[in-house]
């Protein structure tokens, strides 16, 4: 193994410039501390002035602003609790695996400086329960902190599609099962025991540490002015799964070969759109740039099928319908129907209409995102493959049928 | 007064389709009998929102301000 990149069974971690830059001097909290130094006393107003300056989003996937969302739980009535989501109910995702094994201590620290801004001394991890290496990684980093004041409880969440939603993480944390419900206001306001909740992914909590220890002026020095810093991407390619840390705003060059630029990229993961073949040339790694073209970085999921991406976007459907967690009529009688719409549509069967109307029919008619999301894919790869739609509805497919694929 | 919008909780929904019954106006149902709400609470509509919500026998109906 070299010191550049970390292979575990089946994900290589690539050295990065910032949350990846630990990898060689292994994930304990002598290295970390070597590397990063402690992190000062945190105020709350200096740390959202902060903040706002590198527009620090969520990187679970739905990039809220996490100044707003630190601001909201400083201000809700009652004492909070900070929670940190370091499981990936997402089969392609891995970033937060690689943070964890790779360097646990900037998540912790993260999570840390948030519980002093917020002046609470309570931390839930909630970790992958079908990933080992994960949580004896997260387990031995808060061995380490012993002496520290804060209690840390952890969580193990299933290993569901969902499971990762907010309101289900909550959920889990009250001793119920891991599964979304309805919330009638965010977290935020009212999550754990009715009083405000920081929840957030492990990346956030990650870039939020450097943020603190090493300062605004050495964050902004990666990325561009209107989009700061770096963030993690899981990519499949040919060369298989690997975790890269880029700068914001770097070319796709950088992250895909070019013969891959040349095909069509699912951007985001399962709940994200697809780019068309080449269109990823002329973009950048930049949450902006992308959404004006009308895709999303997601929780960072790059993945290049081997496949026709009709056929690929019409199993991942059918995943993700058998993944909806049964609760919610829409859901549960919704995207099978769509999946099986859009098998239809592969098949050349018709399934078209059907399939944009069930998309209409199912959002935001949910306890969770899950119903947007699969709708947001399905969309996305009947907009973006017109051709292959039409190849398909003559019986042809433009695609070899032995692809690595679904 | 502002309108409102009536939320439903989707879990708690069991497609009994009284809702449609006493607020036809605003809410519809899909093909498997479940609340398609159709359109926002005016301020004439607000009563019968109401009885609605009071309605659902699962209690899975709630009426907030947008
Ligand atoms: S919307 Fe679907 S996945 Fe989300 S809680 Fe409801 S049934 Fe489960
Ligand atoms: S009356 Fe209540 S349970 Fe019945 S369909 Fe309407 S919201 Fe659902």
């Amino acid at each position: 193994m070299s010191t550049d990149t970390l292979r575990t069974a089946e994900v290589t971690v690539v050295r990065g410039p910032r949350l990846l830059s630990a990898i060689g001097g292994g994930p304990s909290l002598a290295a970390h501390r070597a590397l990063h130094g402690s992190p000062g006393r945190t105020r709350l107003a200096t740390l959202l002035a902060d903040l706002e300056r590198i527009d620090l989003r969520g990187r679970g996937g739905a990039g809220f602003p996490f100044a707003r969302k630190l601001a909201s739980t400083a201000q809700a009535r009652g004492r909070a609790t900070v929670v940190v989501n370091v499981s990936e109910g997402e089969p392609p995702s891995s970033k937060d695996a690689a943070l964890a094994t790779t360097a646990p201590h900037l998540i912790l620290d993260g999570a840390m400086i948030a519980a002093e801004a917020l002046k609470t001394r309570r931390i839930h991890l909630v970790v992958p329960d079908n990933e080992r290496a994960v949580r004896d990684a997260m387990a031995t980093a808060v061995a380490e902190r012993a002496g520290e004041r804060v209690s840390w409880a952890v969580h193990r969440a299933d290993d569901v599609f969902v499971a990762g939603q907010a309101s289900a993480v909550v959920e889990l944390m009250s001793g119920r099962p891991n599964r979304p419900v309805t919330t009638w206001q965010p977290a935020a306001v009212r999550g754990y025991q009715g009083r405000p909740t920081l929840l957030s992914n492990a990346e956030t909590y990650a870039q939020l540490a450097l943020l603190t220890l090493h300062g605004p002026d050495a964050y902004v020095a990666h990325g561009t002015a209107a989009e700061p810093g770096t963030t993690l991407l899981t990519v499949h390619d040919g060369g298989g799964r690997r975790v890269v840390e880029v700068e914001l705003a770097s070319p796709w060059y950088d992250v895909l070969a070019l013969e891959d630029l040349g095909r069509p990229v699912l951007l985001g993961g399962y709940h994200g759109t697809w780019a068309a073949a080449g269109e990823l040339r002329a973009l950048t790694v930049s949450r902006v740039g992308l959404a004006a073209a009308g895709l999303t970085l997601g929780a960072g999921v790059v993945l290049v099928p081997d496949c026709c991406p009709l056929t690929f976007a019409s199993a991942v459907a059918s995943y993700l319908a058998g993944e909806s967690a049964g609760r919610c009529g829409p859901c549960f009688n919704g995207l099978p129907a769509l999946a099986a719409a859009l098998e239809r549509v592969v098949a050349g069967r018709g399934g078209i209409a059907e399939a944009e109307r069930l998309c209409a029919l199912v959002e935001r008619r949910g306890a969770c995102a899950h119903p947007d999301g699969t709708a947001r894919m399905v969309r996305s790869a009947l907009e973006r493959f017109p051709d292959e739609v039409d190849r398909h509805a003559r019986g042809g497919c433009s695609y070899p049928r032995d692809g690595r694929g679904g | 007064m502002a309108n409102g919008r009536l939320r439903v909780d989707w879990p708690v929904c069991r497609a009994r389709g009284l809702c449609f019954e006493l607020l036809p106006e605003a809410i519809e149902l899909d093909e498997w009998g479940y609340p398609v709400v159709t359109g926002e609470i005016t301020p004439e509509l607000t009563g019968a929102a109401r009885a609605a919500v009071r309605g659902c026998p699962r209690m899975a109906l709630r009426l907030v301000q947008t």
